[in-house]
C-alpha cells in the first residue's frame, strides 16, 4: 500500500487511458499476485506431499525428511488394491459410489420439479415453503443421529446402504431446491409467454425450454450434492458396519490399522479424495451460488 | 404461463417436502422427546426407557464439562471461522482480484481442494503432519518429539479447520469483489483514496450482503461441524472437544442417548438464535436505499 501512496500522479494518468486496471503500482499488484499465489501453495502443499508418497515405495515414504526425488512406483496402489492388508477396498468404494451417486439422483428427481413450482410459477405462501427448506439446514446434523440411530435399529436396517443413502438424499435436498431456484429464476417470463402462445403444454415447456437452459445449472446441483454425500462421515460411522461402510469410514480404519505403510495409506486416501476432486473442480464456479443457497447471486 | 395449476404445483413440491419432513423433521422433533427420557444405548434403559422431564437439563446444565465444550465451541467459532476462515478468504480474493484467466483460478483451485477432500482424509493428512515422531512439521521445525496434537489441541483444531474452510469464503469474497461497480471504484481513485480508503468506502459498503452471508453460514458450519473429532477426538480430556463432539462422545461412545439428545436440543437453539440475529441484520439493511441490491444484480451479471 506504500507503492500505492508513492506514485498517486503516474497512477492518474495511466487510469485515464486504461481504466480499472492500473489501480496499484506494478510492483504492488505483482507481490499481491505472488503472495497469494504462496498462499495457494501452502494450501495444496499437503495434498501434493500425499500424491506423492503414494507413488513412493515403503522405505522412501518413511524416511522422516520428504523426499522429493525418490524414484516413483505403484507399489502403494497394488498393495492398497490387492488388499495385502487384509481389507478390500472395493466393497466400500462402490457402497460409496452407490450412496452418493443415487441419492444424487434421487435430489435432482424430486427437487427440479419442486424448484420449478416454487420459481417459475410461485404457489401461494412460496416463500413460506423456501424457508422451511432453508430452516432445516440450521438443524445440526448431530441432532438428527439418534433418533435415526434408533428408527434404523428398530428396523433392522443398520448397516445397509439404502437406509443411508435416503438420509443422505433428504440432507441434500434444501441446498438442490434453493440452488436449483436460483437458476430458474433467471429465465425471462418472455420466454414462458411465448412457448405458451406457440401452444406448449407442461410437459413440452419443461422438457424443451426449462432443462436446456438450466441443464449447467443442474449439473453444478447434483455434482456438489454428490460431493455432500461422498464425503459424509457422521452417519455413516454410526449407521453403518461391515456391509455397508462407505469409503471415508474405511479409510480410517484403514489409516489406524496400517499406519505404518504410508505409501499405501497416502494411496488409499488418493483414490478415496479423487472422485471428490474431480467434481469440486467441474461445480468450481458455481459452488458459490449453490452453497449460499442463490443468496449472494 | 405453462398450465401449472395449484393442485399441480403441490404435487410438484410435495415429494421433496415428504422425504425432508420424514428424515429431517421427524427426527428433530423426536429429539425433544428423548431429550426427557433416560434412554441408554445400552442395559435396562435401552428396553424400558422412562420419562424424566427436565432432569437431563438439570444435569447437563449443572456439569462443568458442558459448559467447557460451550466455551471451546464458541473460541472455535470466532477464531477459526469468522476471524481465520473469512479474513484469510478475503484476503485472498483480495489479492488475486487483479489477476485474470488461470493464474487465478489456479490458485482458487489450489484452495478449494483442501475443502474438497473427504474430512478423513483431511483429518488423517494433518495427523501425519503433526505426528510425535517422524511428523513433517516437526522436521521442518526441528522440533522433534513435540506433540501438537496433545499439548496444542484446541490451536491445532482450529488450523486444521482454517485450512479446510477457507476455499468457501475466498470463491465468495471473490465473486463479489467483481461485484462493485468499476465507475464508484474510479471516481474513489480520481479524488485520491488510497487503497485502504476505497476498501473501507467503497468496496465494504458494495459487498455487506456479501459479508452477511458469508459470516451466517461461516457461523453455522462451524459451529455444526464434527470432523475436529477425527484429528483429536475431543482429547486430551476433553480439551478439544466442542459441541458436536461433546454429543457425540456423551451418545454413542458414552451410550446416554438421553443426555446427549438434550444437549442436541440446545445446540439446535443456539443454531436459531444465531440465524435469527443475522436475519434481524439482514432486514435492518434490506429496509435501507436499494443501492446494495442493484449491486448484486451487476455482481451477477459480471460473474456468469
Amino acid at each position: 500500500m506504500t507503492a500505492v501512496a508513492a506514485a498517486p500522479r503516474t497512477r492518474r494518468v495511466r487510469a485515464a487511458s486504461a481504466p480499472g486496471r492500473t489501480r496499484e503500482s506494478r510492483g504492488t499488484r505483482l507481490g499481491l499476485g505472488l503472495a497469494a499465489w504462496a498462499v495457494g501453495l501452502l494450501f495444496v502443499l499437503p495434498l501434493v506431499w500425499m500424491v506423492l508418497t503414494s507413488f513412493h515405495s515403503e522405505t522412501d515414504a518413511a524416511s522422516p525428511s520428504p523426499q522429493v526425488f525418490a524414484p516413483l512406483t505403484l507399489e502403494g496402489y497394488r498393495s492398497f488394491f490387492g488388499a495385502e492388508s487384509g481389507a478390500n477396498p472395493w466393497p466400500t468404494l462402490i457402497n460409496s459410489l452407490w450412496a452418493a451417486g443415487v441419492s444424487t439422483l434421487v435430489v435432482i428427481l424430486l427437487a427440479v420439479p419442486a424448484a420449478y413450482a416454487l420459481s417459475v410459477k410461485p404457489v401461494r405462501k412460496w416463500s413460506d415453503v423456501m424457508f422451511f427448506f432453508l430452516s432445516t439446514k440450521f438443524l445440526p446434523a448431530v441432532a438428527g443421529l439418534m433418533p435415526l440411530y434408533l428408527i434404523a435399529g428398530r428396523l433392522q436396517i443398520l448397516d445397509n446402504i439404502w437406509f443411508l443413502l435416503i438420509i443422505y438424499a433428504a440432507m441434500n435436498l434444501p441446498i438442490a431446491v434453493w440452488m436449483l431456484r436460483s437458476f430458474l429464476v433467471d429465465i425471462p417470463p418472455a420466454l414462458f409467454e411465448a412457448a405458451s402462445l406457440d401452444g406448449a403444454g407442461l410437459m413440452t415447456t419443461l422438457r424443451s425450454i426449462i432443462l436446456p437452459i438450466i441443464s449447467p445449472g443442474v449439473a453444478a446441483t447434483a455434482l456438489i450434492c454428490f460431493i455432500f454425500a461422498w464425503n459424509e462421515m457422521l452417519f455413516a460411522r454410526v449407521l453403518t458396519g461391515v456391509t455397508a461402510g462407505t469409503a471415508p469410514v474405511f479409510l480410517t480404519g484403514f489409516v489406524t490399522s496400517q499406519g505404518q505403510f504410508l505409501a499405501q495409506v497416502c494411496a488409499a486416501a488418493t483414490i478415496v479424495s479423487l472422485p471428490v476432486l474431480i467434481a469440486g473442480f467441474a461445480a468450481q464456479d458455481k459452488l458459490v451460488q449453490g452453497l449460499s443457497m442463490g443468496a449472494v447471486k | 404461463m405453462a398450465g401449472l395449476g395449484r393442485f399441480g404445483a403441490g404435487a410438484f413440491v410435495a415429494p421433496a417436502l415428504a422425504l425432508i419432513g420424514l428424515f429431517l423433521v421427524f427426527p428433530a422433533l423426536w429429539t425433544i422427546y428423548l431429550g426427557m427420557t433416560d434412554y441408554r444405548l445400552t442395559g435396562l434403559q435401552a428396553v424400558d426407557p422412562s420419562f424424566v422431564g427436565l432432569d437431563n437439563y438439570e444435569q447437563i446444565l449443572g456439569d462443568p464439562a458442558f459448559w467447557r465444550s460451550l466455551r471451546l465451541t464458541l473460541v472455535f467459532v470466532l477464531a477459526s471461522g469468522i476471524v481465520g476462515q473469512s479474513l484469510l478468504g478475503f484476503a485472498i480474493a483480495w489479492a488475486l482480484r487483479r489477476l485474470t484467466g488461470w493464474l487465478k483460478s489456479v490458485v482458487e483451485t489450489l484452495v478449494l481442494a483442501a475443502w474438497v477432500i473427504p474430512a478423513s482424509v483431511a483429518s488423517f493428512l494433518w495427523i501425519a503432519l503433526l505426528d510425535r515422531r517422524g511428523g513433517t512439521l516437526n522436521e521442518i521445525l526441528g522440533t522433534q518429539g513435540t506433540a501438537w496434537l496433545i499439548e496444542h489441541p484446541m490451536a491445532m483444531i482450529i488450523i486444521f479447520n482454517i485450512w479446510v474452510g477457507t476455499a468457501f469464503s475466498m470463491l465468495l469474497f471473490s465473486s463479489a469483489l467483481a461485484s462493485v461497480p468499476p465507475s464508484q471504484l474510479e471516481s474513489a481513485r480520481m479524488a485520491g483514496a488510497s487503497g485502504w480508503q476505497q476498501l473501507r468506502d467503497v468496496v465494504i459498503p458494495n459487498i455487506r450482503g456479501h459479508i452477511l452471508t458469508n459470516t451466517l453460514l461461516i457461523t453455522l458450519w462451524t459451529f455444526n461441524t464434527f470432523t475436529p473429532y477425527l484429528v483429536t477426538a475431543g482429547g486430551p480430556n476433553g480439551a478439544s472437544e466442542i459441541l458436536a463432539v461433546y454429543i457425540y462422545n456423551t451418545a454413542i461412545p458414552g451410550g446416554q442417548l438421553g443426555v446427549g439428545a438434550a444437549i442436541s436440543l440446545i445446540m439446535l437453539l443456539i443454531n436459531l438464535v444465531i440465524a435469527l440475529g443475522y436475519l434481524r441484520v439482514g432486514r435492518a439493511r434490506a429496509a435501507r436505499p436499494a443501492e446494495a441490491t442493484a449491486a448484486e444484480t451487476a455482481g451477477g451479471a459480471a460473474t456468469s
